[in-house]
């Protein structure tokens, strides 16, 4: 699995509760994604059993089944680690040299 | 909310054209699962005011024709003959008018009209490779098509009777490719009725 900032902010959403069912559209927000980027890379999460889904059996009459998705054992355990390497990768990176403030000196 | 069916008609409308792309063992499911999040846009408590979440709705469905190509599985379909000439026509016009516009600058280097068609012809080639690289470009169609039109009406404004001939070229062949397109995009097309019946 290739961590890109999309995958990082899906995972991350999941993390937050990985036992709680999530929508598309809950994940939309938790991760900040439009569709057309959350909806693929779900697909691959699956495709590598990272993820699975299941459909919800509608609370009241003439709702629509949504489908739902958690992260599978192991994609929790892969999640953790990718992240964490992710973050390390991140301090270990050096700080950009930023733009003096002004009155500073250099 | 005023009118909220037919907003979720045409966010519908939006994700079954979506899903009419995918490979048909995966596109009754999509449809399902886009389709039902559609609803639950629409009436997010957290979003506020309802405008703005009609807006999203339909931002969301507009998406997932982006989705659909980057989706595992997501093939392109055969082409049609006429999208395969549609296609032709605008490399042909294309390319003609990068010939003649680098001709133009060679002929008046001075002028810097003539420099600025050129410029914009390659990006007109550069949109049609775009375009064979990546498929999801029919607003970008859209756009580059308008462009193309006010710069001609321009051209043609300006007196010369070759650009009355460019503009031919493209005014005569557009409405027809627009109107294809169009019938492609709005008429009952195979599978639509299935995943109709299923939402």
């Amino acid at each position: 699995m290739r961590m890109t900032g999309p995958v990082e902010r899906v995972l991350t959403a999941f993390l937050s509760d990985p036992a709680a069912p999530r929508y598309g559209y809950d994940l939309m927000k938790a991760a900040r994604l439009p569709s057309g980027t959350l909806y693929p890379l779900l697909a691959r999460l699956e495709q590598q059993k990272l993820v699975g889904s299941a459909w919800e059996t509608p609370q009241q009459e003439g709702e629509r089944p949504r489908k739902y998705y958690r992260l599978t054992g192991e994609g929790v355990r892969i999640a953790r680690l990718e992240l964490a390497q992710a973050s390390a990768r991140r301090q270990r990176a050096p700080a950009r040299p930023g733009r003096p403030a002004p009155g500073s000196l250099g | 909310m005023r009118g909220e069916r037919r907003l979720l008609r045409l966010g519908e409308c939006l994700v079954r054209q979506a899903c009419r792309r995918l490979p048909q063992e995966i596109r009754e499911e999509h449809y399902r699962e886009w389709a039902a999040e559609l609803p639950a846009i629409l009436h997010d408590p957290q979003v506020r005011p309802a405008p703005w979440r009609a807006v999203r709705m339909l931002v969301y469905a507009a998406d997932t024709l982006r989705g659909t190509a980057l989706t595992p599985g997501w093939v392109r379909g055969p082409r049609s003959r006429l999208s395969v000439a549609g296609d032709l026509l605008f490399w042909v016009a294309a390319l003609v008018l990068v010939a003649f516009n680098s001709w133009s600058v060679a002929q008046a280097p001075g002028d810097w009209q003539e420099y600025l068609l050129p410029a914009w012809s390659v990006l007109f080639v550069a949109y049609l490779i775009r375009k064979r690289v990546h498929p999801v470009g029919r607003m970008t169609a859209l756009l580059y098509t308008g462009s193309t039109l006010t710069l001609v009406a321009w051209n043609a404004a300006q007196g010369n009777w070759l650009n009355y001939v460019f503009a031919a070229l493209v005014f005569i062949p557009l409405p027809i490719l627009l109107l294809a397109w169009w019938l492609r995009v709005a008429m009952p097309a195979r599978g639509r009725h299935a995943l109709r019946d299923s939402g």
